[in-house]
């Protein structure tokens, strides 16, 4: 069972103790039995253009540092997305190496199978990782490669784990496709083996991808409660714990909507209750605290808590009050999808900016009520963010930044709003109590700049300010004739 | 908390002066003691080999044994130097006036085009999918296309939609030009509206070649009833009046074809040079707007491109001038025997001596004359090279790129008297292999260098760090590379991700030569510095 954990943001969740698993799964886009047929809506033709399974399957695990990532397809599905995540790795690098079978179209006829199997040859004779994870894609999906019996035929040759992860593209969203990495961990790796000692404080983080290094800043604090992490899934995670994560006393869903099936799983195959929260801002950060206390069910580890978050919101508030007054006024949207659609405006709020309206493209029901909780009632909601659409909102609303992913920087930019980056392309850690600082001082630092100044004014000579331009820009006054 | 230290910075705009209100940047942060501390133990917990055996293996991995093992490798690409067709047919819809590019198959394939070239030329760019599923896979995908088609055209309002292929409805087998008919009949469509398609699998070719076919199919369709014959008489005779006097009648009139181009610079440089022979240009097409537009507060879909119409009388222009010839094969063959056009086989004008040849063959084919300005123009460029070759001359340097612009490139290198070593092009073809030996060969500079095609940037590692370079020039996926190398990297190609606005200089041309010169001599020159002692710390350079 989900071990409900008030995240300090009313949610439908909260309103309801008895949560139903099995509502909550189908409405997150994650459970259902099936490993290949995820319930998650299927995308409009002809608007649509996000990510899909296969991109959602690398998300899930490639940050798993000590593990191959080959991807079994043509070319271009590794050729265009490597090296653009920035999950990081505290020590091997070698999932940031691109591997990929490259199909022809001599694959394409007579199938892939001994290419593949001969480059997972090559990989772990190569480079000796700890595993090989293989991506499936659309080509080898649609011609039958039979990636399970090749992965098999090459463990048993390396006497290494080959773990297949069947996502082709056209599985459906990314979404779909981070449930689906979860699915493979879950059969191919999860269970396989057993940590050299436990402690009633182990646990899983499922869905925290260590983007910018945020699972780092968040370490010291649970180090500080006596927990430990057994199995980070996956930021900075390596093979060997990911194969303990059935040992855990407890998990937490870090923002992943599609993650929670597999919490779901760990739970119903070993045990292991679960909770779902977030450290972006300083409340859910505090919740999330103790959070691991109510599931780990510790009176002692409880006082812990209270006493860390107690002090913490102090120093950080001290931290914030500062740009809290700076910041005062600044209208923002945001527009992200699923789990950060609620937990980032928690965080954003924190600092002490208005979100005036959150896009809610890949949330559920319960994403948009938290939402609502957050906002007020009036919350303007963004269903379908096309770059117009979205600055209308922005302008009307008066607002004056924009936080979304890196594919609507741009449109940020034309739109001369202030923008900040909150998806994985960024380089600043907002987990956390001091990811909040962190976070405030890039919101100050993005809008105030003195371009966004510029960007709003028309060229002088197209609204007549030729004289007071002209006044600005003089000759020092000694100088002049 | 681990003691902060005074030099770390302060990425606030607040007047910070307790630490309490210190930020530290991505870099800094997780090189505190805590951070420290952390990852040491969790070395330790994962069992990790000593420093010593990493480093007796990264030492095998850097030397001879391991090149020629990495050279055996068959089944198997290391950090591919290739993107794949589609995305090259979204580049070459995005030169046509309100074009939408449509990638027919699965969704994600369009995601990635996106963020790629967003991530290059720092612009939003409008693409959309069939957002084919498994149904799809099992049905085929003309719902997809027709339920697709209509909500494009009503959710953004397309002159025109350039339809790729991803490999799905490649290997699934899809009948695009049948599909296109249904979707008349169902009214998706209108009929007569322009939607031209091409065949982009993946699994074929690269991105080069997706930027071709669907540039023939653009141009084909667009010409479809254009006569073989030049609707525009030529104004002159270039046998009996070489020179146009501008004040006489139209100007002369010609074709250029950019190719898949990733310097929106380029085109406005060569409609700047041509202008200057008196020569105007229809630009086949011009994706420099689509790619470089003002922020003015309005978020335009379609910025620029080349109007329809001017596509449709391109067969009437003198002749045609591609600035690439592998991103267009097809479309010159086209241009040549269709529209029995002239088309001016010249190499991209990279450098001196190739925007001469350039230049000229222009000059003849418009009987335009060169004028003083341009050739002034010239000679500072020249003049810019006399003044900085002794820096440049004896580098050895590493290139990878794409066909076009890597020959480019390697004639303006021996020019400047470097010694092009390792060139690198994974999506060349035994044809660009001839070709780069034969700009090669040509020079005393150029004749140690080896040229390989289909490799990979793992391979381009063995290489360089096997047989050491002074430079490496090519994409930013080759960071890594230089920093292992500790040499240099100019950022030259596509993708370039982690240097901002090289993109929107040009490359061609002589302004091009002189931007090409300052970034690899001021490279050379920062190496210099950095790796000077004190006493060689000199400022004049």
């Amino acid at each position: 069972m989900k071990v409900h954990i008030p995240t300090g943001i009313a949610s439908a969740a909260d309103r309801d103790d008895t949560v139903d698993l099995e509502t909550v799964a189908v409405e997150k886009c994650s459970s259902g039995s099936s490993a290949r047929r995820p319930s998650c809506p299927a995308p409009t033709p002809g608007a649509s253009s996000g990510g899909c399974a296969y991109d959602g399957s690398a998300i899930t695990l490639v940050p798993v540092a000590d593990v191959a990532h080959l991807v079994h397809g043509p070319v271009g599905c590794l050729g265009n997305s490597w090296e653009t995540r920035g999950s990081l790795s505290s020590g091997p690098g070698l999932h940031r190496r691109a591997f990929t079978t490259a199909l022809g179209e001599h694959d394409v006829i007579f199938g892939g199978e001994g290419r593949l199997l001969e480059a997972i040859l090559d990989i772990g004779r190569r480079f000796r990782p700890a595993a090989v994870f293989v991506y499936l894609t659309c080509v080898p999906g649609l011609i039958g490669d039979d990636l399970e019996a090749v992965c098999r035929q090459a463990a048993a040759e390396l006497r290494l784990p080959v773990v297949p992860v069947l996502a082709a593209g056209f599985a459906g969203t990314k979404n779909a496709g981070n449930r689906l990495g979860g699915s493979a961990l879950l059969q191919h790796v999860i269970g396989t083996a057993e940590p050299a000692y436990t402690t009633p404080h182990d646990v899983n983080l499922i869905g925290e991808y260590n983007i910018a290094g945020e699972l780092w800043q968040v370490l010291p604090l649970l180090d500080r409660l006596g927990i430990r992490v057994l199995s980070r899934i996956s930021g900075d995670a390596r093979y060997a714990e990911l194969t303990w994560a059935h040992r855990a006393k407890a998990s937490m869903v870090v923002c992943s909507r599609a993650l929670l099936s597999l919490a779901a799983d760990l739970q119903d195959r070993y045990g292991v209750p679960w909770f779902e929260g977030s450290f972006y801002g300083v409340r859910a950060t505090s919740a999330a605290l103790r959070g691991f206390a109510t599931v780990l069910g510790d009176p002692e580890l409880a006082d812990r808590v209270e006493i860390l978050v107690a002090e913490e919101e102090a120093r950080v508030a001290t931290r914030l009050a500062p740009y809290r007054q700076r910041l005062a006024g600044v209208r923002a949207v945001l527009y992200t999808g699923g789990v950060k659609s609620w937990s980032m405006v928690a965080a954003l709020q924190d600092t002490g900016i208005e979100v005036v309206a959150s896009g809610t493209k890949k949330s559920t029901p319960d994403d948009v009520t938290r939402i609502r909780g957050l906002l007020g009632a009036d919350a303007q909601l963004i269903e379908e963010g096309n770059p117009r659409d979205l600055l209308r909102i922005v302008r009307e609303s008066g607002a004056t930044l924009l936080a979304a992913g890196g594919r609507n920087l741009y449109t940020a930019m034309k739109g001369r709003v202030a923008f900040l980056d909150v998806n994985q392309e960024r380089h600043q850690a907002y987990s956390g109590y001091d990811g909040v600082v962190a976070l405030a001082a890039e919101i100050d630092r993005v809008v105030s700049n003195p371009v966004f100044g510029t960007v709003r004014r028309p060229a002088p000579w197209a609204v007549g300010d030729l004289a007071r331009t002209r006044g600005d820009a003089r000759v020092p006054i000694g100088l002049a004739g | 908390m681990a003691e902060v230290t005074a030099s770390r910075a302060d990425s606030g705009n607040l007047d910070l002066r307790g630490d309490a209100l210190r930020v530290l940047d991505h870099n800094e942060l997780f090189g505190l003691a805590e951070y420290v501390e952390q990852h040491a133990a969790k070395r330790e917990m994962e069992g990790a080999p000593s420093d010593e055996e990493v480093g007796q293996t990264l030492a095998w991995s850097q030397g001879w044994e391991y090149r020629e093992r990495n050279f055996a490798r068959e089944a198997l690409v290391i950090n591919p130097l290739k993107a794949c067709q589609p995305l090259g047919a979204v580049l070459a819809a995005l030169g046509f006036a309100g074009t939408l590019p449509y990638v027919h198959g699965s969704q994600g394939c369009v995601a990635y085009f996106r963020s790629h070239l967003s991530r290059h030329f720092k612009e939003p760019v409008p693409a959309v999918s069939s957002s084919m599923t498994e149904d799809a896979a099992v049905f085929g995908g003309q719902a997809n296309l027709i339920e697709g088609i209509e909500n494009a055209r009503a959710l953004y309002k397309p002159e025109m939609i350039a339809i790729s292929t991803t490999c799905m409805a490649e290997v699934i087998g899809d009948d695009v030009k049948m599909f296109l008919g249904s979707a008349e009949q169902a009214g998706a469509l209108p009929v007569g509206f322009p939607a031209p398609y091409a065949n982009t699998p993946s699994f074929v070719g690269s991105h080069l070649t997706g930027y071709d076919s669907m540039l023939f199919s653009i141009l084909s369709l667009l010409t479809q009833d254009a006569s073989a014959e030049p609707t525009v008489e030529p104004t002159f005779d270039p046998a009996v009046e070489p020179l146009v006097d501008p004040a006489a009648g139209p100007r002369p009139r010609i074709n250029v074809l950019p190719g898949f181009d990733p310097y929106v610079g380029n085109v406005r440089e060569i409609r700047r040079l041509l202008g200057q022979l008196g020569v105007d240009v229809t630009v086949l097409g011009d994706h420099s707007d689509a790619l470089d537009s003002p922020a003015d507060g309005e978020y335009r879909l379609y910025p620029g491109g080349t109007p329809l119409a001017e596509v449709t009388a391109a067969p009437g222009a003198l002749a045609s001038l591609p600035l690439q010839a592998f991103s267009t094969r097809r479309s010159r063959g086209l241009i040549r025997d269709t529209w029995g056009q002239q088309v001016l086989d010249v190499a991209s004008p990279i450098g001196i001596r190739n925007t001469d040849a350039m230049l000229m063959a222009v000059a003849e084919a418009t009987g335009t004359e060169i004028p003083a300005e341009v050739t002034a123009e010239r000679g500072r460029v020249v003049d810019a090279i006399t003044d900085s070759h002794p820096y440049v001359h004896g580098n050895r340097v590493a290139v990878a790129g794409d066909p076009d612009q890597v020959l480019g490139l390697l004639s303006f290198l021996l020019e400047l008297g470097a010694e092009p070593t390792h060139i690198l092009c994974t999506s060349g073809d035994a044809e660009f292999e001839q070709a780069a030996y034969d700009v090669l060969h040509a020079s005393p500079y150029g004749v140690h260098a080896t040229v390989w095609t289909g490799k990979d940037a793992w391979h381009l590692r063995s290489l360089v760090l096997t047989e050491p370079v002074d430079l490496i020039i090519g994409p930013s996926h080759l960071k890594g590379l230089a920093r292992e190398a500790d040499v240099p990297l100019v950022r030259f190609g596509f993708p370039v991700f982690d240097r901002h606005h090289l993109h929107r200089y040009p490359i061609v041309g002589y302004a091009g030569a002189l931007n090409l010169l300052t970034w690899i001599v001021n490279t050379v020159l920062d190496e210099l510095d950095r790796k000077a002692p004190d006493y060689a710390l000199d400022i004049i350079r």
